[in-house]
């Protein structure tokens, strides 16, 4: 076994030319704020500006074929491109991407050659910025309840209905969205996916007043939207894989969302509450030095290493493509229920000094107030932990003798 | 990156797998959990012939040679059983103990009778009244010419009354720093005022050793007398995660046993594994399995890598002693009435997750030692 990547002379090159490259290109003004609906339209546009000039490389969508604009790279490669993005605080795309992260991998597997060609290269090489949209005020944990409609008129779909907790601030071009083709169709045998521009008429995109921003993993999602569609008329070369085939198509995307394709990286929130309990007084000597304090700072510790350790699982599964069962949604079901309990241990901890912003008595900038409520808003995008209970029992195969099959990814 | 086992160690995953399977089915391991050692002389020979109690031992004292990581495949599988018997106490932290505090010439006498079955080794440690970790090491060993005298009782040994040899940790210098002072001395357990008995009770195999004027050369004391602990600590570093893949095999069987239960056990005109309650205990205890998993394999991976290892093992013995324990609580919520009965098997697995549960220090001494380990 080895859990660690052990990096080529080739692979080594490899990190100096990306290190040259970030150098060169990542903006000074491009900051990580502990208050992400606070990006402002400019820090977004170097974002953008950045992740095309990742995606003209091939860096955006490292491991994605090389004919769609993806970088045809393996995993060590990617790795290193993660790693030299988080010296930076950045992340691959550098801006909130649900669509496209999500989106794309669908595309691979369930579109069209000619659909492959005409939507992969733009999300790959950063030329568009996508979000998904399924929730809907009805439809939440049963997502097969869609509501929203496309119904063929001619040679185009019309699209009417509302989705909800939606994307992030600033401008979005394109939008991947489920919606219900059949209505007179059996649940799971009516619905369809549909790439569709942002820009046209009667798509009206309305911000919500919430908690705060959120999305699976803490993506810096921004803020969340309402997005309306009144009689939207959309091509019917939109439509991905295949119509009222929408159901087997989100069995790829959800597998993703789930948590199925792992995570690497450090833990931010970890250093910083460190950080300061190591430079901070309590009765006269450093807090960390205090036995309650160890004690709790074991408990958050113990949390984030399970949760580490099953991410660098899910990441070597998806990318040496191993098979896989309840991985991915077990994954999702730590990190959110292991949110909740870590911002608990927090506030043990710091007391009051974890719920304020006060700019005289804030802790680390704010982001351990804002983790007390991300920590609530993270348990449900992607589905809440209940759901990824249901599907892990499935998968393991509890009460049942035919065990669910993991989403199929490319 | 590469998470999977290599193929001999699939191979003698298998191997094992087949042997447990075959040599030791539940009617055995009913059998085995009566009885004195856990280990009848037949059984442990067969097993030591194998060559799986002396994996960690090198080829030049008679030993296998092998990696941690495999001789913790081997003993993920005897975990499932579990399958009692002195092979960890002997084999693994014995053996280790030797290597880590042994001189040349100690090596070559122990290791060879230990790799073949025919010295078993436990180290006794601990001692009433004492919380785990080098303070509790009191028990005296008065120096005169030229031998050395043990007197005092040392508490909760595992496998001493299975053991020809044990380990005493002993004090034999006064000091501010506990880890100092401690010689480690090789009882031959025949000698005249050694007496050792097993601990009735919910655990497994956990022993009362009497010294009453013990004497033993001085040429007893493995390596340099007052050195002990350090090398014993060495030792045990590298024997912990062992001892936490036996806890993840012994994980692994309640979640199978469990997760068949709730497809065959019908209640209300259904299997009871498609009630979401039921359904909880058995994700609960997949997490507590897995988290022992990977925090052990970690662990494995950087110490037969030569990386610094100390607060990985910490957390992989916190974790899988915890998760071990939980994963037992779980499947007795799924199983009820049928898994307090003690001719269904589960119960060996609950016994032992409370054993080990103790075994070289419990989840919250771990904590601890891992906090100082990441320079808290």
């Amino acid at each position: 076994m080895n859990f660690e990547v052990e990096y080529t002379p080739e692979q080594e090159a490899f990190r100096k030319e990306v290190q040259s490259f970030l150098k060169v290109n990542v903006p000074a003004g491009l900051v990580t704020t502990a208050a992400v609906e606070a990006i402002t339209h400019e820090q977004y546009l170097m974002q953008r500006e950045l992740g095309r000039k990742l995606g003209g490389k091939g860096w955006l969508f490292p491991t994605y074929p090389k004919e769609y604009g993806g970088g045809g790279l393996n995993l060590d490669q990617t790795i290193i491109l993660e790693e030299e993005m988080d010296q930076y605080g950045l992340s691959l795309p550098p801006y909130y991407n649900s669509g496209g992260n999500l989106g794309a991998p669908s595309i691979l597997v369930w579109g069209t050659d000619g659909q492959k060609r005409q939507f992969l290269p733009p999300i790959f090489k950063g030329e568009v910025r996508v979000w998904q949209l399924l929730t809907e005020p009805g439809a939440g944990s049963d997502l097969a309840s869609v509501k929203t409609t496309a119904l063929r008129d001619g040679d185009d779909y019309v699209l009417s209905g509302q989705k909800i907790f939606v994307g992030s601030n600033h401008e979005v071009d394109w939008l991947w969205t489920l919606a219900v083709t059949d209505p007179n169709a059996p649940r799971h045998e009516n619905l369809s996916w549909f790439m569709l521009d942002a820009s046209l008429p009667g798509i009206t995109i309305q911000p919500l007043d919430l908690l705060t921003a959120g999305g699976e993993g803490g993506a810096g999602s921004g803020v969340k939207n309402s997005v309306f569609f009144d009689d939207v008329r959309a091509p019917a070369s939109a439509l991905v894989g295949g119509e009222n085939n929408g159901w087997k198509v989100a069995t790829t995307h959800l597998e993703l969302e789930h948590g199925g394709g792992g995570h690497i990286g450090r833990n931010r929130l970890w250093e910083r509450l460190l950080h300061y309990c190591m430079t901070h007084e309590l009765d006269g000597r450093p807090m960390t030095k205090d036995q309650d304090i160890r004690d709790l700072l074991m408990d958050i510790y113990i949390d984030i290493e399970i949760g580490r350790l099953f991410g660098v699982r899910n990441y070597f599964l998806t990318h040496a493509k191993k098979a896989r069962s309840y991985e991915g949604p077990q994954s999702s079901m730590w990190r959110k229920s292991g949110n909740l309990r870590i911002a608990g241990f927090i506030q043990k901890i710091l007391g009051y000094l974890a719920l304020t912003t006060d700019p005289a008595h804030v802790v680390e900038e704010g982001h351990i107030e804002l983790h007390q409520r991300s920590a609530i808003v993270g348990l449900h995008p992607g589905g809440t932990v209940e759901v990824q209970k249901l599907i892990m029992a499935r998968r393991i195969g509890i009460g049942r003798t035919v065990r669910e099959e993991a989403g199929r990814l490319a | 990156m590469d998470l999977s086992l290599n193929e001999q160690q699939e191979l003698l995953k298998r191997t094992v797998a087949d042997f447990m399977v075959h040599e030791c089915p539940k009617t055995v391991l009913l059998e085995l959990d009566r009885h004195e050692t856990g280990a009848p002389p037949e059984l442990w020979n067969r097993i030591a012939a194998l060559g799986w109690v002396g994996m960690l031992i090198p080829q030049q004292y008679g030993g296998g040679g092998n990696s941690l990581t495999d001789t913790a495949v081997v003993y993920e599988e005897l975990g499932k059983g579990p399958l009692p018997g002195p092979y960890f106490s002997s084999g693994v932290l014995g053996a280790l103990t030797v290597l880590e505090a042994g001189s040349e010439e100690q090596k070559r006498q122990i290791l060879p009778n230990v790799a073949r079955g025919s010295q078993i080794l436990s180290v006794a440690a601990q001692e009433p009244a004492r919380k785990w970790g080098p303070g509790m090491v009191q028990l005296t060993a008065t120096p005169q010419n030229g031998t050395l005298t043990l007197n005092g009782t040392k508490l909760f040994i595992h496998d001493a009354v299975a053991a020809t040899h044990l380990v005493v940790a002993v004090r034999t210098q006064a000091s501010q720093n506990p880890a100092q002072g401690i010689s480690l001395v090789v009882v031959d357990k025949s000698l005249p005022g050694v007496s050792a008995r097993t601990l009735p009770g919910f655990l497994g195999w956990v022993c009362e050793v009497k010294f009453e004027n013990v004497r033993v050369p001085a040429s007893a004391v493995l390596g340099q007398a007052g050195n002990g602990w350090p090398a014993f600590a060495r030792a045990m570093e590298k024997a912990i995660p062992i001892l936490c893949s036996y806890q993840v095999g012994g994980c692994e069987a309640v979640f199978d046993m469990s997760v068949e239960y709730s497809r065959t056990r019908i209640q209300f005109a259904q299997p009871i594994g498609r009630f979401q309650r039921v359904q909880d205990h058995i994700i609960h205890l997949t997490n507590h399995m897995d988290a022992a998993r990977w925090t052990t394999y970690e662990a494995l991976w950087k110490l037969d890598s030569d990386r610094p290892a100390a607060s990985s093992v910490h957390l992989a013995k916190a974790v899988s002693s915890e998760g071990y324990y939980q994963a037992c609580n779980y499947a007795h919520e799924v199983h009820a009435g049928i898994g307090i009965s003690r001719e269904y098997g589960l119960t060996l697995h609950t016994k032992m997750s409370r054993t080990l549960y103790q075994c070289l220090g419990d989840p919250l001494y771990h904590k601890r030692r891992m906090a100082d380990a990441l320079d808290l």
